[in-house]
């Protein structure tokens, strides 16, 4: 409580530095802005994606006819998709330099179970004008083209059906005498026979045993099709190697009996053709039909690899940026009213919204996340033809650009703030302790202008009396009132000693001429008028002496020599004397029986002796002896002289030793409070003080005066107690109220 | 033939009373205002004795500087301040100047006469003898000698350089040898209206000092704090 209660504020470094960490907002307000640059740029990049959007589609409106090549429906065929390869695919059997993507899309075909023998699954893909597929077959009994029997139908086979560019249907089967390069012959209507001798060489690939059967991957030129996109693939497993006869045949047509043909939805290569070379870096350009088919695709993909994951930390901190941020939006602001600022979670559903929205004929770009860290805007522009919706542009773009800019932007800005933060504080650290430090020099100078009396000891400061700030003006502005001050104190010190010579002159002329008409009048000798005319004279006499002698005390004390004088001895002799000059009080001395020996002008000490004894005779109470004691500690000895009679008014303790500070009733005769004055100012020049407190059983009152004790080599002295606050009459005292030494 | 006293006083009520009262005394007094005046005066004649303040008019600085004009021309001239300005520093370039004594105003005009007197006589007997030695009428009181006639005093047959009030306080101290003297009897003695005990510690202070220098072992002044002095030879 104490404690709360001293505590009057933060210290001004603290107020600094508190000052100081408003710089905190300053990378705020950079977060806010890059945040807001940053939706500036999502909103552009997606009008952008609109806009480009939009422009490709003008480019097909009124095209129905590049969208008319396929059937509206599929009832009687099964779309064989075909996924455009992104990297080259090495015709090896194995799949895994298939995208990855494209590879868990396998289509299967056959048994439901999928584990009959003869079973196949197939994945299709597209890429520099051919057409990959990879088989995977199952067959336990693998029949493999011998050279005993030559018929193209005797061993396990692949039957490849398509249109020709001419509508002719083609026809190609695949054989394989052995692990490794396959062979491939267009083969006649039936399937039994080669059409030509020579193997159709356009067509390549390789067969792999696996335990469970056969992986086959080959490539075909899709210039080998015609636009109409016919395709259908066929395995034909042949179980015995001595019969040879085929006894299943798994194809990917749908219903026997109907066309042998599947339908591969290839991208349209018209449409390809108009928007290849449209697709820029990051972007990706899809034309899509009401069907929800995709009719070309170009571009990159939207990934852009990580390179960010070693900076955890620093992502951490933009975490935290991005959480106080969203705290603070939350709590201040509202959401984002835009819905392409919003990220959508579902990537899926969000690309099924955009494109179903283009399609019914609206506009629209969202934005969808791609990956952990990375997301996309897509947006999608319908294709319209005579009023109807024939398709729809989806440009698809990521953020990564935008987000790298603004994740660079950010963390400059974080570094620039920190760095600029650190230095600013360590700036205002030493600008702080600097003034503090100043602050203290000048206050240390102006507390030590003045003692505890009051009185000017120095009439400038010492410190930043150059200095050309506000605190120079004030060390300026302080020294030139001290300076005035100490002209005023001059003044006021002087004016004891002026007035004396001032008044001396009519003094004496007052005297004379009363001593020149007693001469002249001898009979006036005797006149009281004129005897209570010298008395007056003499008061006033007085009191300009005492006056003058106060004030020249201190003048007076640095002319005077210390001796070496044993003060029990001065004091006794004193006190009996005291009976002399005070015939109606009863003085009694007690102190120790050894000589105490102190650096003392003696003079002094009885002038100070003088005015202790005035006041303890002044304020005893009749008939109470007044008790003056001596003792000695280690260092130093302490006068005590304490009367019964009125105790000291709470907090005179401190003023009583002041000039001109009295406590006496004003009937009281002429006082000037000198007394004391002269009490402190002696003890103070023998290098003691002095001070009064109430006894401590509230009967009266005791003076003391602490000198220190002359300690001269071979001078042996009886150490007393230590403790210097006993509490009898016999010279003892506890201090009253506060502490009683200056 | 009648003494003749300078009185240089600025202030004419106190140049006044001090003229009438020398006058009575039975000396021929001539009163100047200020220091051209003196030193027009001291042109025709030189008095016998000079009484000077210190502060004449405007001049803060004028006694000082006739006193040692004066003192140029006649350095046996008994001169004597009588001034308002009674601090140590003045005093003390008073007597340096070799004033014979300083006085403080308001003084008693039977004290003024009495030291005129006093000084006049000793001025007198240096000037008959040349050297001082001690009248008939001397006083010994152990060790010590008091010419109560010329105000002279000796200690152990050296004689002491003690000012008028100092032999005054010595006497009354050594009146009773062995009892003490309170400050107040010592006070009647200085017969200087305005005296404190401070002033009384000073002169003895200085009485101790011219003794000490004639012996470093002199112990006879005793102090009795709170009283007086005390003369006590027998130590």
């Amino acid at each position: 409580m104490k404690l709360l209660r001293r505590f009057r504020g933060p210290r001004l470094g603290t107020k600094i530095m508190l000052l100081g960490l408003l710089l905190l907002v300053v990378p705020w307000f950079s977060y806010r802005q890059l945040m807001e640059m940053e939706r500036l740029l999502i909103q552009g990049q997606s009008n952008a994606q609109l806009l480009t959007a939009e422009g490709i589609s003008t480019l097909f409106n009124g095209r129905e006819d590049l969208f008319d090549d396929l059937p509206v429906t599929f009832e009687e065929f099964e779309n064989l998709y075909v996924h455009t390869l992104q990297n080259p695919i090495r015709l090896d059997g194995r799949a895994d330099d298939w995208d990855e993507a494209t590879r868990g899309r396998r289509l299967a075909f056959g048994s439901d179970s999928g584990d009959r023998d003869g079973d196949f699954t197939v994945l299709l893909g597209e890429r520099a004008g051919q057409l990959y597929v990879h088989m995977e077959v199952v067959d336990r009994t693998r029949v493999f083209r011998s050279p005993d029997h030559l018929r193209l139908d005797s061993s396990d086979h692949v039957r490849v059906s398509y249109i020709r560019p001419d509508g002719d249907d083609g026809r190609i089967a695949i054989v394989f005498g052995a692990p490794g390069v396959i062979t491939a012959y267009e083969m006649t209507a039936d399937w039994r026979y080669a059409q030509t001798g020579t193997p159709n060489t356009q067509l390549q690939g390789v067969m792999e045993e696996t335990p469970d059967g056969l992986r086959i991957e080959f490539r075909m030129p899709l210039a080998q099709m015609g636009s109409s996109r016919y395709f259908g693939l066929a395995y034909a497993d042949v179980a015995d190697p001595a019969a040879r006869e085929i006894r299943r045949i798994t194809q990917t047509l749908p219903t026997a009996g109907k066309e042998s043909f599947n339908l591969v939805v290839l991208r349209s290569p018209e449409v390809l053709n108009i928007i290849q070379g449209l697709g820029y870096a990051g972007a990706r350009i899809l034309v899509i039909d009401p069907q929800l088919r995709v009719r070309a695709e170009t571009g990159t993909d939207l990934a852009v690899s990580n390179d960010a994951d070693e900076d955890s930390a620093f992502d951490r901190l933009l975490g935290w940026f991005g959480a106080a941020g969203d705290w603070l939006a939350g709590r201040f602001g509202a959401e984002p009213a835009d819905p392409r600022l919003r990220i959508a979670e579902d990537a899926e559903a969000t690309a099924a919204n955009v494109i179903a929205s283009a399609l019914q004929g609206e506009p629209i770009a969202l934005r969808r996340r791609l990956g952990e860290r990375q997301e996309v805007i897509m947006a999608a522009h319908p294709i319209v033809s005579r009023d109807r919706v024939i398709g729809t542009i989806v440009v698809e773009q990521n953020t990564s650009e935008i987000l790298s800019f603004q994740r660079a932007a950010l963390e400059q800005v974080i570094w620039v703030s920190l760095l600029s933060i650190f230095a600013v504080l360590i700036a205002l650290l030493a600008f702080s302790a600097r003034l503090a430090w100043r602050i203290r020099n000048l206050r240390r100078d102006a507390n030590s202008a003045i003692d505890p009396y009051g009185r000017l000891r120095a009439a400038t400061l010492r410190h930043e009396l150059r200095a050309g700030d506000e605190l120079g003006d004030l060390a300026r502005s302080v020294s030139n009132m001290l300076a005035r001050l100490q002209q005023h104190n001059t003044f006021l010190e002087n004016m004891p000693r002026t007035l004396r010579h001032e008044i001396n002159n009519p003094l004496n002329v007052l005297s004379t001429s009363l001593q020149n008409i007693t001469a002249e009048h001898p009979e006036l000798e005797d006149s009281k008028y004129l005897e209570s005319a010298r008395r007056g004279l003499l008061r006033i006499g007085s009191i300009v002496q005492n006056l003058a002698d106060a004030a020249n005390l201190e003048d007076a004390l640095a002319a005077e020599e210390l001796e070496r004088v044993d003060l029990r001895e001065l004091l006794e002799n004193y006190v009996a004397n005291c009976a002399l000059t005070h015939a109606n009080t009863r003085f009694e001395f007690s102190g120790p029986d050894h000589p105490v020996y102190a650096m003392v002008s003696d003079y002094r000490i009885e002038q100070l002796l003088d005015k202790i004894i005035d006041n303890a005779v002044d304020f005893h109470r009749a008939n109470s002896p007044i008790k003056v004691h001596l003792e000695t500690w280690r260092d130093f000895l302490q006068i005590t002289v304490a009367n019964r009679g009125p105790t000291l008014p709470p907090r005179a303790e401190k003023s009583l030793f002041d000039s001109m500070v009295s406590h006496r009733a004003p009937e009281n005769r002429l006082h000037f409070g000198l007394g004391l004055y002269v009490v402190r100012v002696i003890a103070e020049y023998h290098g003691g003080f002095a001070r009064a407190a109430n006894l401590a059983d509230g009967s009266g009152v005791a003076i003391m005066v602490q000198l220190p004790i002359a300690r001269p080599a071979g001078a042996r002295e009886a150490e007393g107690p230590v403790d210097a606050t006993p509490v009898d009459m016999n010279g003892a005292v506890s201090p009253a109220g506060g502490s009683g030494s200056p | 033939m009648a003494r003749t006293i300078a009185i240089v006083e600025d202030d004419p009520d106190q140049r006044a009373n001090y003229a009438d009262a020398i006058t009575k005394k039975g000396y021929r007094v001539f009163a100047f205002a200020s220091r051209q005046e003196a030193l027009a005066g001291f042109d025709e004649a030189l008095p016998d004795l000079v009484i000077l303040d210190i502060i004449l008019g405007e001049e803060v600085d004028a006694g000082f500087q006739l006193c040692r004009d004066l003192l140029a021309r006649a350095p046996s001239l008994p001169v004597i301040f009588l001034t308002e300005r009674i601090n140590e520093i003045d005093k003390i370039s008073g007597l340096r100047l070799g004033a014979w004594d300083y006085l403080a105003k308001p003084i008693s005009l039977d004290y003024l006469a009495e030291r005129i007197s006093s000084l006049l006589r000793i001025s007198e007997v240096r000037a008959e003898q040349g050297d001082a030695r001690l009248s008939a009428t001397a006083r010994r009181i152990g060790d010590l000698t008091l010419d109560q006639e010329a105000l002279l005093a000796s200690w152990k047959g050296q004689r002491l350089d003690l000012s008028g009030t100092e032999f005054r306080m010595l006497a009354k101290l050594v009146r009773a040898p062995g009892h003490a003297v309170s400050y107040e009897t010592l006070m009647n003695a200085t017969m200087q209206s305005l005296v404190t005990n401070n002033t009384i510690n000073t002169h003895m202070r200085n009485i101790r000092k011219k003794f000490e220098k004639i012996d470093k072992d002199f112990a006879a002044i005793k102090s009795e704090y709170g009283y007086g002095y005390r003369w006590s030879s027998d130590v």
